[in-house]
């Protein structure tokens, strides 16, 4: 059973003080840039001692799903703080200022060809971070398409699209539309973090992607249909509870989810991880590499 | 009868360096007591000459230093004009934690990102929550003593202490899989227990020793708009039948969630919302002048909310507002509701991320775009 944790990890406290620190003017960007590695090397070693399937790089460095994208792109800037719906967490929505075109792809991170998943907003995330004021389709044209070209060139083993706003505020039209813009050369996953998917999942049947990403902390069983023809990305970990799950419970759950005999099934949190402290994330990614590794034996 | 507009902050303000250090164990060095001296004289702050003395004495206690920053940040707001002041929350760590530390039932977790490199400390609830007495009397006391303003009491509600929890007593039965019944209910079981058993025990000692301005702070109302009725069920259960003027302060939110669930507040004089982050920078009184506020203000309208808490001041930024850009935006906002008396002014939010410096500008201006707003209506 396939395991893995897209998304933006939390930092560490040490990683955190770091940039506190520089805010204040009490260190060099260069110490925050030695923390961060390490935050990664960690991060990598405790996703490798779990036994996932695919290495995440936990988006360290991000500020929110959007800004690193809309600083890489020309056209589109950062500004107003928005509060995300679900989550105590806040975005800078983004601005459009002109014509969206990526200017220069984000770097893809330092892990194994074939072994790493990137994340990125979806089409339809970024446009409604964007007020509307730019189309998904075009943003997947023109940003998102180079951007998943340039990872999958680069060794991704699938690229994962977040969308916190698809499963409250719908859109499933246009984003399917705006899905077709995007390459075949990597599989997709569509990410609905945090939301009750029941309403979608039809829809979304035949969406031009490999995986859906479902929230079953928010979603019922019982909506996921029989013989469902995309790949469920299970979140089977709760990334807004302090509270470890327990791997026997989720690998129970999984078997519930099997029945239904979807296209194929992978474990993963319902959202980023971001949203419980570093300790407890790192806990709750060993619980996933044991429910998968319950789920092994099972098989 | 002539307009006249109530100004206010809305809770906290950034704590001075010499506060700050000797909380956190480091050594104070001269610029501390430099600030110390500086803010001192600039605010005429009786005595504290004696502060800065203490300062490079090591002479003074935890709680003289607190004292001392309260007083402080009451002169600030004072100086800078309002007519309604508090301490800028200087004896509370920060408006979670405040109450979660003080409260039984909740145990620390760890610290989680709120935007870029902002966190805030986040504690479980554990048992259900419930306190041995009011919390702020005390707090409320030292600020009634010090300053001859009216008084509003900032407290965090209910909702917001359940949304901004780890829940590891409640939701047992809500977890994987469960429906979304089962996690609605063990989430109004929170919101109630805390309202009746945390805040409520606190409004009802602030009330009897002479408080008669409570605003309940609710930042997470719309964080899950289908949950906004359990924000007006903590308000009211926090808060129902006591003596006093109330409010609700939220910001940063999708306000059209807001409606029409808040309508059934009792007795909620006002909501003081966060506006200006989302407005322009140019002047005007037109629609398309104030895109931050057209859409929110048309609620109150349509609504027929009782009262605003318009918020003026974007408080993420150092752009220091114009008295003209404020009286612009209270000019609109009285056009749009066609009742000035239906509006009090206020920054967006608490000032906690500015410096004390860009704060008073801020205020400053604040007050004295207000006044021309008067002028003009007058």
């Amino acid at each position: 059973m396939k395991a893995f944790a897209p998304g933006i990890y939390p930092r560490s406290e040490a990683l955190v003080q770091a940039t506190r620190d520089l805010e204040r003017g009490r260190t060099f960007p260069e110490a925050v840039a030695e923390e961060e590695q390490r935050d990664f090397e960690d991060l990598v070693s405790v996703q490798r001692a779990a036994g996932l399937s695919f290495l995440s790089d936990g988006m360290l460095a991000w500020q929110d799903l959007f800004r690193p994208l809309a600083d890489a792109a020309e056209g589109l800037d950062a500004r107003p703080l928005t509060r995300f719906l679900d989550t105590n967490t806040f975005y800078r929505a983004v601005l459009a200022v002109g014509e969206p075109h990526l200017a220069t792809p984000l770097p893809a991170p330092d892990l194994p060809a074939g072994k790493w998943v990137g994340t990125l907003p979806s089409p339809l995330a970024f446009a409604r971070a964007a007020r509307d004021e730019v189309s998904a389709q075009k943003l997947a044209a023109n940003v998102l398409a180079p951007q998943i070209a340039a990872w999958a060139g680069a060794g991704a083993a699938m690229i994962v699209l977040s969308d916190p706003f698809l499963a409250r505020e719908g859109g499933a039209g246009e984003l399917l539309a705006a899905l077709g813009e995007l390459p075949e050369g990597v599989p997709l996953s569509l990410q609905l973090p945090f939301g009750d998917a029941s309403s979608l999942l039809p829809a979304l049947a035949e969406a031009p992607v490999a995986a859906i990403g479902v929230d079953f902390y928010s979603t019922s069983v019982n909506a996921l249909p029989q013989a469902y023809p995309r790949e469920i990305h299970a979140g089977v970990l709760d990334a807004r509870s302090s509270a470890p799950e327990s791997p026997d419970e989720i690998a129970r759950f999984a078997e519930e989810l099997l029945a239904r005999e979807p296209a194929g099934l992978a474990l993963v949190p319902n959202g980023d991880l971001q949203f419980v402290p570093e300790p407890i994330a790192r806990q709750k990614l060993a619980r996933l590499g044991q429910a998968s590794a319950v789920l092994a034996v099972v098989a | 009868m002539s307009v006249r507009f109530v100004t206010r902050e809305i809770g906290s303000l950034a704590k001075p360096p010499w506060r700050v250090k000797t909380f956190a164990g480091r050594p104070l060095d001269e610029s501390d007591f430099a600030a110390a001296d500086d803010w001192g004289r600039r605010l005429e702050v009786a005595g504290y000459e004696e502060l800065v003395e203490g300062l490079r004495a090591g002479s003074l206690s935890k709680s003289q230093i607190d004292d001392w920053a309260a007083v402080y940040a009451i002169r600030l707001l004072e100086r800078a004009g309002l007519d309604v002041v508090y301490d800028g929350e200087q004896k509370r760590t920060e408006m979670y934690d405040h109450v979660a530390a003080f409260a039984q039932g909740f145990e620390p977790r760890g610290i989680v990102r709120s935007f870029d490199n902002k966190y805030y400390a986040k504690a479980a609830v554990v048992e259900a929550p419930s306190v041995g007495g009011p919390q702020d009397v005390e707090e409320f006391e030292f600020v009634r003593a010090h300053t001859e303003r009216a008084v509003k009491v900032p407290l965090t509600g209910a909702y917001t202490m359940e949304d901004w929890s780890y829940d590891e007593h409640y939701g047992h039965e809500s977890g994987l899989g469960a429906s979304a019944e089962q996690r609605y209910d063990a989430r109004r079981r929170f919101v109630h227990d805390v309202a009746a058993d945390v805040i409520r025990p606190n409004v009802e000692g602030l009330v009897a020793a002479g408080a008669d301005w409570i605003q309940i702070d609710e930042p997470a109302a719309t964080t899950k708009p289908d949950e906004i009725p359990l924000v007006v069920e903590g308000f009211n259960e926090a808060t129902r039948g006591l003596e006093a003027k109330k409010s609700m302060h939220i910001c940063f939110s999708d306000y059209g969630a807001l409606w029409p669930a808040v309508m059934e507040l009792d007795d909620c004089l006002e909501l003081q919302l966060e506006f200006a982050n989302r407005d322009s920078r140019e002047l005007g009184t037109k629609n398309e002048d104030r895109p931050g506020y057209a859409d929110t203000l048309a609620l109150f309208k349509d609504y027929g909310y009782p009262g605003v808490g318009l918020g003026v001041l974007d408080i993420h930024s150092d752009f220091i507002e114009t008295a003209e850009l404020v009286r612009d935006r209270v000019l609109y906002a009285a056009e749009v509701l066609g009742d000035p008396g239906r509006i009090q002014v206020n920054p967006d939010c608490g000032l906690r991320t500015r410096s004390w410096e860009v704060v008073y500008e801020k205020l400053a201006n604040m007050v004295a775009g207000t006044r021309l707003a008067e002028d003009a209506l007058n």
